[in-house]
C-alpha cells in the first residue's frame, strides 16, 4: 500500500509543480460555469413553466455545474497517456515495474484526481452551495454522495482503461478519445441532465454503465426522487458497484489478453 | 551575397502557397495508407456530431424557444458554427500538438529552417476528418434554411461564404492563443480543452449574457462572432447590428492579434522543454 | 566582416532564471507562491573564430553549456551578453536569414517529415530552400555516390532505424549546400560500423562542400575521427581550443605503463610526464619485486577528456581559475 500512496503523492506534486496551470484551470472552469449559467438562465426564462422535468432552474444549474466539476476531476486523459506511452515505447518499462500495470496506472493518475477535487470540485462546490442558497441538503445525502463519487472514479478509470487498451492495436488515439468522449459526456447526462432526455432514449440508457458516472452521484446529492435513503439510494449504489466489477473484470481480461497478444507479436 | 537577398524575396505568398499544396498533398498521400486511422477518426468525428445534435436536439425537445429564438433559427445556427470550425479542424489541428512538443523540447526543429515558424508547424497537418463535420453542419445549415424559407440568390450566398469566412477566423484566432500559451504556461492543455468547449456554446445568441459577461464574451473570448453576429445577417436582415457590420474587420484583427502571440511565444521559446 | 570566418563569438555569454524548487508535497505548495528564483549562467565569456571549412568538434560534460551555444548560434537564443556572427549575421536578429545558410541535426530528435517517404522530403526541403533544380541534382548524385540511398528514399522516416535516420537527417542538413553544418550527437545510440558510416560522410561532405561543422559529441571515436580543432567548455566556460596532439601535451603528457610482475599480472599506471617519468616509477617497482615486461602506451584522447571533465588536470591557470564547486543541477540543457 506504501508505494501507492507513494504514486499518489507523487501525482499531486507534478500538478503543485505547474502553478500557472494551476490557476489558468481554475480560471477557465470560472468561465465555462459562467456559460452554463447564463444559457440555462434563458432557457429557463424562455421556458413557460418554471419547472421542466421535475427540474427547477437551480436544480439544473446544480446538476451541470457540478456535472461539469465532476468530471473535471474524474477525467484521467488515461487514454492519451498511453497512447504516448505505446508509441515512445516506454510501456515496456513500465511493464517490467514489480506492480499491477492497471493498479499502477490507477493510482498514477489517482494523485492528479486528488489534486483536482480541492482545485476544482471543491471550490465549485462551495459556490454552488452559496449561490443555491439552502438547496443542497448538507446531510447524510453528502456521505452517500462521496461514495457514489468513489464507486463513478472507479467506474471512469474502468471505462478509460477498456477503451485505452484498444491504443495497443491503433494508433488512432484521437478517434478512440473522442468517440469514448461523446457517448460518455451524453449518456452520463454531463451535457444535459438526463431526465431532458425522451422516454425511449432514458430507457436505453437505464441499461448503460455511463449514467453511473455522473447521473447517479448527482441525483443523491441533490435527493431525487428514487436517491433518497428512503427509497431507492441502496439499489442505485449496488447498480454502481456491479458496473464497476463488471467492467473492471472486462477491462483486466481485455488487457491482459492483448498485452499477451502483443508482447506475442514482439509489437 | 546577392544571390541570397534575392532567394529572400522570393518568399511570397505565393512560394508559401506552393509549398503548402506540396505538403498537404504528400500528407493525404500518407494518410491514405493508414486506413484504419482515417475509418476509426471519420467514424469518431460522426459521432461527435450525432451526439452534439443529440443534445441540441433534446434541448429543444423540452424547450421550444431560447431568448426569442426559435428551434429552425438555433438550428441554423448551429449548422453555421459547425461549418465555421472546419478550417480550423482540417488546417489548424496541429496546434493539438504543440504544448507536447514545446514541453519534450521537439519544436525546437521548427526553429531551423528559413521559413515562417507558425506557417512550417501549421502546415505539418492537414486533418481530412473535419471534412465530415462540413458535411454535416451543411446539411443542418441548408434543411434549416429551407424551413425558415430564406430566400436564395447570388448576393446572400456570397454574403454567407463571407461571413463563414469571418466565424472561422475567430475560431481560429481563439484557439491559436490557447495552443500558444503553452510557451508560458507548462501544463496548459486544459486551456485548449476549455476554449474548444466554449465553441458549443457559440451558437447561442450573445443577448443571454449581461453586463460583464456580454463584454468579456464578444471582445475577449469573442465567441459571439462565431456564430451569432454572422448569423444574425442572414436571419434578421432587417436589424443587423453595427458589431455585425465589423465583424470581417474584427475577425482579421484577432486572427493577426493571436498569430503574432503565438508567434512571440515561439520567438522566445529557448528549446529546454520542462 | 571577415570574409573568411563562418563564426566569430566575442564574449558571450547566457543567463537563465530557474525557479529554485523545494523538495516534498510540503514544498510543492510553498513554491506555488513563491517567487524564489535564481539567476544561472549557463554560458559565460566565450569567444571564438571558426574559419570556414573547418570541423570543430565542440566538446565539455553533461549540462556544460554545449547546447546553449548551439542554440545561440543557430538563432534560436539570444546571448545575454557578447557579439555573434553567423556567416556575417547576427543569428537571433535574422533567424530565418540566418537559417538559409546553416543545417542543424540534433541528436534523436528528425527533422524530417516523419511520415514521408525521404525523397519526398528531400523535394519539400527543396522548395523551402529554393535549391535550383541542377544544384539539388549534383547533391542528389553526390549522395548517391557517397552512401547507398536507394534504399533509403521510397522509405518514410517512421519506418527507419535510429541509423537510418541520423544518416538521412545528416544528409537533409547538407542537402541545400549550408555553409555551416551543426551537428549535435551525430553518433549517439548507433552501431560502429553505422558510426564508422556516419563519419566517413561527414568528413567527404566537409572535403566536397567546404562545408563548416561544428560538432558536438561524448564519443571521442568522432572527434579522432573528423575533428581538426577541439573546444572544450565546462560550467559554461571555454577552457580548451587547439587540436588533438595539441591537447595530450596541453593538459599534461599522460602516458600509460604496464609492467608485467611475477605471476603473469599487469600492472597499470598513469604517468604524468610533468611531474615524474617512466623509469622512476619502474625502480620504483624494481625495488619491491621483479619486472617481466614492459609496455609504454599513448594515453588515448577519451581518457585525456576523462581527466579534464573529472578536473584532475590542474596544469593550466584556465583551468584552476574554474569554480568547481557551483552548483548548476537544475539546468536542463
Amino acid at each position: 500500500m506504501k508505494k501507492y500512496l507513494a504514486l499518489t503523492i507523487a501525482g499531486m506534486t507534478r500538478t503543485l509543480q505547474f502553478r500557472l496551470g494551476i490557476l489558468v484551470t481554475v480560471l477557465g472552469n470560472l468561465i465555462y460555469m459562467t456559460l452554463v449559467y447564463y444559457l440555462w438562465k434563458a432557457i429557463y426564462a424562455s421556458s413557460p413553466s418554471q419547472i421542466v422535468n421535475g427540474m427547477t432552474f437551480t436544480d439544473t444549474i446544480i446538476y451541470l455545474v457540478l456535472a461539469t466539476a465532476l468530471f473535471n476531476f474524474l477525467d484521467m486523459y488515461i487514454v492519451w497517456e498511453l497512447s504516448r506511452n505505446i508509441q515512445s515505447g516506454a510501456i515496456c518499462l513500465d511493464l517490467l515495474k514489480p506492480v499491477n500495470y492497471r493498479v499502477y496506472m490507477f493510482f498514477s493518475f489517482f494523485g492528479d484526481n486528488v489534486m483536482s477535487f480541492f482545485l476544482t470540485f471543491l471550490p465549485t462546490f462551495v459556490v454552488v452551495y452559496f449561490v443555491a442558497d439552502g438547496k443542497i441538503d448538507l446531510g447524510l445525502n453528502l456521505i452517500m454522495f462521496a461514495i457514489s463519487v468513489a464507486f463513478a472514479l472507479l467506474l471512469n478509470f474502468s471505462v478509460e482503461m477498456l477503451v485505452a487498451t484498444i491504443c495497443l492495436y491503433t494508433e488512432s488515439t484521437w478517434g478512440i478519445n473522442i468517440v469514448k468522449e461523446s457517448i460518455v459526456l451524453l449518456f452520463s447526462g454531463a451535457t444535459i441532465p438526463l431526465v431532458f432526455f425522451p422516454e425511449g432514449l432514458r430507457t436505453v440508457i437505464g441499461y448503460l454503465p455511463f449514467r453511473c458516472i455522473y447521473d447517479t452521484p448527482l441525483n443523491i446529492l441533490l435527493e431525487k426522487p428514487g436517491y433518497t435513503l428512503d427509497s431507492g439510494i441502496w439499489s442505485m449504489i449496488a447498480l454502481q458497484a456491479v458496473w464497476c466489477i463488471i467492467l473492471s473484470l472486462a477491462g483486466r481480461a481485455f488487457w491482459n489478453f492483448s498485452v499477451r497478444r502483443i508482447t506475442v507479436n514482439g509489437g | 551575397m546577392n544571390k541570397e537577398i534575392i532567394k529572400n524575396k522570393k518568399r511570397g505568398l505565393g512560394f508559401y502557397f506552393r509549398i503548402y499544396c506540396k505538403i498537404i498533398a504528400q500528407d493525404l498521400k500518407s494518410k491514405m495508407s493508414y486506413r484504419a486511422d482515417f475509418i476509426i477518426s471519420t467514424f469518431g468525428m460522426l459521432l461527435t456530431n450525432i451526439v452534439g445534435f443529440m443534445s441540441f436536439y433534446i434541448l429543444f425537445k423540452n424547450f421550444p424557444s431560447i431568448n426569442g429564438w426559435n428551434y429552425h433559427e438555433m438550428l441554423f445556427l448551429y449548422g453555421f458554427s459547425l461549418i465555421a470550425l472546419t478550417p480550423l479542424q482540417c488546417l489548424f489541428d496541429n496546434n493539438w500538438n504543440l504544448r507536447m512538443q514545446v514541453e519534450s523540447g521537439d519544436f525546437i526543429k521548427y526553429c531551423f529552417r528559413p521559413i515562417n515558424i507558425f506557417f512550417y508547424f501549421i502546415s505539418e497537418v492537414f486533418d481530412v476528418k473535419g471534412l465530415g463535420q462540413l458535411v454535416f453542419g451543411t446539411g443542418v445549415l441548408v434543411y434549416a434554411w429551407t424551413c425558415l424559407g430564406i430566400p436564395v440568390n447570388i448576393r446572400i450566398i456570397i454574403q454567407l461564404i463571407l461571413l463563414l469566412i469571418t466565424a472561422s477566423l475567430f475560431m481560429i484566432a481563439i484557439m491559436n492563443v490557447a495552443a500558444a500559451t503553452c510557451f508560458w504556461i507548462v501544463r496548459s492543455g486544459y486551456v485548449m480543452i476549455v476554449m474548444f468547449r466554449f465553441k458549443d456554446y457559440a451558437r447561442y445568441p450573445v443577448s443571454i449574457f449581461d453586463g460583464i459577461f456580454k463584454i468579456i464574451f464578444t471582445f475577449v473570448i469573442p465567441i459571439a462572432f462565431i456564430a451569432y453576429y454572422p448569423g444574425i445577417v442572414i436571419l434578421r436582415p432587417n436589424e443587423i447590428p453595427l458589431l455585425s457590420k465589423l465583424s470581417p474587420l474584427f475577425g482579421i484583427l484577432f486572427f493577426w492579434l493571436s498569430y503574432r502571440f503565438w508567434m512571440l511565444g515561439a520567438e522566445k521559446y529557448d528549446g529546454t522543454g520542462s | 566582416m571577415n570574409e573568411e570566418k563562418a563564426i566569430i563569438m566575442k564574449n558571450i555569454g547566457k543567463d537563465f532564471k530557474v525557479l529554485n524548487r523545494h523538495e516534498g508535497l510540503k514544498g510543492s505548495i510553498k513554491d506555488l507562491f513563491s517567487r524564489d528564483y535564481n539567476i544561472v549562467t549557463a554560458v559565460n565569456d566565450i569567444s571564438l573564430e571558426i574559419p570556414k571549412g573547418q570541423i570543430v568538434g565542440y566538446l565539455g560534460p553533461n549540462g556544460a553549456g554545449k547546447s546553449t551555444t548551439i542554440k545561440m548560434m543557430t538563432g534560436v537564443l539570444e546571448p545575454t551578453r557578447g557579439e555573434i556572427l553567423v556567416n556575417g549575421c547576427v543569428p537571433y536578429k535574422n533567424r530565418a536569414k540566418n537559417a538559409e545558410n546553416i543545417g542543424v541535426v540534433f541528436g534523436q530528435r528528425s527533422q524530417l517529415w516523419w511520415s514521408l517517404p525521404l525523397i519526398e522530403s528531400f523535394r519539400l526541403l527543396k522548395e523551402i530552400y529554393l535549391i535550383e533544380d541542377d544544384e539539388y541534382e549534383e547533391m542528389i548524385s553526390l549522395y548517391k555516390s557517397l552512401v547507398n540511398l536507394e534504399p533509403l528514399l521510397h522509405k518514410t522516416v517512421r519506418q527507419m532505424s535510429l541509423g537510418q535516420r541520423t544518416l538521412s537527417d545528416i544528409l537533409a542538413a547538407f542537402l541545400h549546400n549550408p555553409k555551416v553544418v551543426f551537428l549535435d550527437e551525430p553518433t549517439i545510440g548507433l552501431d560502429v560500423s553505422m558510426k564508422a558510416k556516419i563519419r566517413d560522410l561527414i568528413r567527404e561532405l566537409n572535403k566536397r562542400k567546404k562545408t563548416t561543422v561544428i560538432l558536438t559529441t561524448h564519443d571521442m571515436g568522432d572527434v579522432d575521427a573528423l575533428c581538426e580543432r577541439i573546444v572544450i567548455i565546462d560550467h559554461g566556460r571555454m577552457i580548451y581550443d587547439n587540436d588533438i596532439d595539441h591537447l595530450k601535451s596541453y593538459f599534461g603528457s599522460y602516458r600509460t605503463l604496464k609492467l608485467r610482475l611475477p605471476g603473469d599480472k599487469w600492472v597499470e599506471e598513469l604517468i604524468d610526464e610533468s611531474k615524474t617519468d617512466a623509469m622512476s616509477v619502474i625502480s620504483e617497482y624494481q625495488k619491491k619485486s621483479k619486472i617481466l615486461d614492459i609496455k609504454l602506451e599513448e594515453i588515448s584522447t577519451e581518457e585525456v577528456i576523462k581527466k579534464i571533465y573529472m578536473g584532475e588536470t590542474v596544469k593550466n591557470e584556465k583551468i584552476s581559475g574554474i569554480d568547481n564547486s557551483r552548483d548548476d543541477k537544475d539546468l536542463a540543457i
